[in-house]
């Protein structure tokens, strides 16, 4: 998988829901193997940004394109996550969906794909895990097990929608680890993120949104008092007596 | 005045519209007769003739113990002078319609003045139909002798409501009671023409128990009185059993009820299945049991081909 | 005891017949009720036997008291309703409750009216629910191929249906099989249901579909353990239930449904999955 070269590129984008936009005209790209963090003040549109990259929402105007070949498998963890948690499933087997893509519908897990598996579940700290049902974990031991199923979907582009919310410290910091290496491994990530330190620790690239692109680019930069002053002003409700947009 | 004129056009379009209510009224002749079932329509029609209007509620093929009645029904109920019904609560439902239809006819209960039997047990309910019996079986009409008393107690309520068609009332009832005779004493030769061993009959419906007790043939039946009960398994292994046992000929299929619980009963006795037979309702008019005589008719004869041969 | 256990099967073929028909809805029905239960559908089955009452009436307008002709009728009645339903879930803001609600019920009207446009006012549902003291062959051919089809479609979309309870946002993010099993899904429901209602009626086959997959909540948290659980109480409820309709005189669709409700009440206040007595003794609390 190139280093070079577009994940993911952005062509005019509009995302909204009704005729309300959420992220309004955006243009640019992300290149391939790149470590984004996506930021920006409440109802700024970066969940939903990821949601149209993830493919779960269809642009209101504009076009998402992202890249084929190998690197182009798409791995997207939400923000809350959508599990019915009272169902009674192990650790084991939500951690083993993460090989769908390789054993598909009926395709059995061989020993090849077990190791893998438990490797995922050491990698994030829930060796002993197994057999544990889903609903008897708490924050961080879930997020750790999502964690694990995305490392085992080996996907070429990775999208994190608040990974970190509501995580105890020690989660945070493993986890963020993941994410290193991910990017040591050349892999895209783009991660929706609210504590500013962090993403001026990890994230070399940063996109500061507001409803519509503040800045993008290196993170130093980015997140300047100026931009950031600007993107406050953001109006965060909706104007009800707002216009079709002219541009 | 504006509300002068309001006033003086509505009451005459008022009128109008009475008028026109009450012309077809006044032009009317015939008697308006509703039944409540088919078998009790045919014997009004005969009784009337040509001076009475009848309407059925529940039709051929229908099935009295369930039925539920509509708003065009209260319609007819309101529109007649006389009410025929069986009694012996048969029509559960009937009271009700009654009371919504505001109906002032006269209600005749065609079963009254018969000596009712008892049914054997007291029918389970299934979906909240409220049908129940109250212990008495309204299968009247099974027995040819009750026909004739419920032809004169319709003759009497027709005289009644209609004292100027007297006359014709009584020719026909006369008449028709003369057939039901012939009728009567062809049932009892048919009997009498089947081996005494041979007179058993399983149904699936408790339906001819008066049939039973006029003419000797014996009637064996899984069920209870009502179309809803549900069999437990100790009555069907126990008909099964009795079928064996006494090596009764025949079984027979109603229209009305699950006729699969019958044919089961059959294959594994090797009993006959007979030719469909009609208990509580006729048949449509191109059917073998249009009329009343005609379903007594087809009736016994299905039972002698079955147990003669 | 052979008097009490076996002789009544031995001696009887539609006793027979009976323990057959119940096996084969027991072995369909109750994994089917299984996952009905965990998608907090366990109403389906209800509203189903009301929603398949216009095609029914189809049947009968087109062939009479064709019980073929109804059954089919039935059976394409309730998948259409299934199918909308699904749809109008997935696509909509229509939650699959209300969806389902509004469509069966639009059905059920429908049907009513369609049956009284013939005239005649015959309890259609009463004649195309049976009995099952009346099983003949082409309704256990019947039963046994609705059993063949649900257990072998769930082998197959086992994977997907259980990731489509638990995550279908990450099923919708890998693969396109979520809908399409989603549907399949609501057919097994459908199949299941006519092929019960025309052979056992209405109570014994929601009955036979429910309340051995609520028992099994009560004995165990993994899923395949649950599956095969509610059929093994299916099966005991159906001979059971026989039994005491033969024994006892008890009509015979109940007399299952009781036992299956029996089983159910013991598994809720003794089962060692927050079963009553678990919750109200946990006993002592381990080390770690």
């Amino acid at each position: 998988m190139s280093a070079r070269g577009t994940a993911i590129r952005f062509e005019d984008v509009t995302l909204g829901y009704g005729r309300r936009p959420a992220v309004h005209h955006l243009q640019g790209t992300i290149r391939a193997g790149s470590l984004t963090a996506v930021v920006g003040p409440n109802g700024a549109g970066k969940s939903t940004l990821l949601k149209g990259v993830a493919g779960a929402l269809r642009p209101l105007q504009g076009r998402i394109a992202l890249s084929t070949g190998a690197g182009a498998r798409l791995a997207y963890l939400p923000q809350a996550a959508e599990l019915d948690r009272s169902f009674p499933l192990p650790v084991y087997d939500l951690v083993a969906m993460g090989l769908w893509s390789r054993t598909g519908l009926f395709g059995g897990v061989g020993r090849a794909d077990k190791a893998r598996i438990e490797e995922a579940l050491a990698a994030v700290g829930l060796t002993g895990f197994e057999r544990r049902p889903i609903g008897t974990l708490s924050g961080g031991q879930m997020q750790r097990a999502l964690f694990a199923r995305l490392l085992l979907q080996d996907a070429g582009v990775i999208l994190l929608d608040e990974p970190f919310t509501a995580i105890d410290a020690k989660t945070t910091a493993d986890l963020l680890d993941l994410v290193r290496r991910w990017h040591d491994e050349a892999r895209t990530v783009v991660a929706v993120l609210h504590d500013l330190d962090v993403v001026k620790r990890i994230f070399p690239e940063t996109l500061l949104i507001a409803r519509e692109p503040v800045a993008w680019g290196e993170t130093g930069e980015v997140l300047s008092a100026g931009n950031l002053l600007k993107a406050r002003r953001l109006v965060e409700a909706h104007d009800p007596h707002a216009d079709a947009c002219a541009r | 005045m504006p509300w002068f004129r309001n006033v003086t056009t509505f009451l005459i379009g008022a009128a109008l519209v009475a008028g026109t209510w009450a012309a077809p009224a006044l032009a009317q002749d015939k008697l308006k007769v509703v039944a409540s079932f088919s078998i009790l329509a045919d014997l009004a029609r005969n009784v009337g003739g040509e001076r009475v209007e009848v309407a059925t509620l529940v039709g051929p093929g229908g099935d009295a113990h369930v039925f539920q009645p509509t708003p065009a029904d209260a319609r007819k109920l309101g529109e007649a002078k006389v009410v025929v019904v069986n009694g012996l609560k048969l029509e559960g439902w009937f009271g009700r319609l009654v009371k919504s239809s505001g109906a002032k006819a006269a209600i005749v209960e065609a079963s009254r003045g018969v000596k009712a039997l008892r049914s054997e047990e007291s029918p389970g309910h299934d979906h909240g139909h409220d049908h129940g019996h109250g212990g008495l079986d309204p299968h009247a009409w099974q027995d040819v002798r009750n026909a004739k008393i419920y032809v004169a107690n319709i003759r009497d309520a027709f005289v009644k409501a209609d004292p100027a068609g007297q006359g014709t009332y009584e020719v026909n009832a006369k008449a028709y009671t003369e057939a039901l005779d012939a009728l009567d004493a062809e049932i009892r030769a048919a009997v009498a023409r089947i081996p005494a061993e041979r007179r058993k009959v399983i149904t699936s419906h408790d339906a001819f128990r008066y049939f039973e007790a006029a003419y000797g043939l014996d009637f064996i039946a899984p069920q209870g009185v009502s179309t809803e009960t549900e069999a437990s398994a100790k009555a069907v292994g126990r008909i099964i059993q009795q079928i064996k046992r006494e090596k009764v000929p025949a079984v027979f299929v109603e229209t009305i009820t699950d006729q699969r619980l019958i044919e089961r009963i059959a294959k594994e006795t090797g009993a006959k299945i007979g030719e469909t037979v009609y208990s509580d309702a006729l048949s449509g008019a191109e059917g073998p049991a249009g009329t009343y005589i005609d379903m007594m008719r087809h009736n016994i004869r299905a039972f002698s081909a079955a147990l003669s041969s | 005891m052979y008097d009490l256990l076996v002789a009544p099967f031995a001696e009887f073929d539609f006793m027979r017949r009976a323990l057959v028909g119940v096996v084969a809805l027991a072995l369909g029905g109750g994994p089917v009720g299984v996952f009905l239960m965990l998608r907090r559908m366990s109403l389906t089955g209800d509203a189903m036997a009301h929603a398949i009452l216009p095609g029914a009436a189809v049947g009968y307008l087109v062939a009479g008291l064709s019980l073929p002709a109804m059954t089919f009728g039935g059976i394409a009645a309730g998948i259409v309703v299934a199918l909308l339903s699904g749809l109008v879930a997935r696509v909509t803001a229509l939650k699959e409750d209300a969806s389902l609600a509004a469509f069966y019920l639009l059905s059920l009207a429908l049907g009513v009216t369609l049956v009284s446009l013939r005239g005649s006012n015959v309890d259609l549902l009463h004649v195309l629910f049976g009995t099952v003291l009346a099983l003949d062959d082409p309704t256990l051919i019947l039963l046994g191929s609705v059993a063949t089809v649900t257990l072998f479609a769930l082998a197959l979309l086992y994977r997907p249906l259980v990731l489509e309870c638990v995550d279908p946002v990450f099923l919708r993010s890998v693969s396109r099989a979520g809908a399409p099993t989603h549907l399949v899904f609501l057919s097994l429901v459908v199949l299941n249901l006519v092929g019960g209602f025309h052979a056992l009626g209405t109570l014994l086959a929601v009955g036979l579909m429910m309340l051995p997959a609520a028992a099994s909540r009560f004995w165990s948290a993994d899923v395949t353990a649950m599956l095969v659980l509610s059929a093994a109480f299916g099966i005991a409820s159906g001979f059971a239930g026989l039994l005491l309709s033969y024994h006892a005189e008890l009509p015979s669709g109940p007399a299952v449904i009781l036992v299956a409700g029996g089983l159910y009440l013991v598994s809720l206040v003794l089962g060692p999955e927050s079963g009553l007595l678990r919750l109200a003794l946990p006993g002592r609390h381990l080390e770690a």
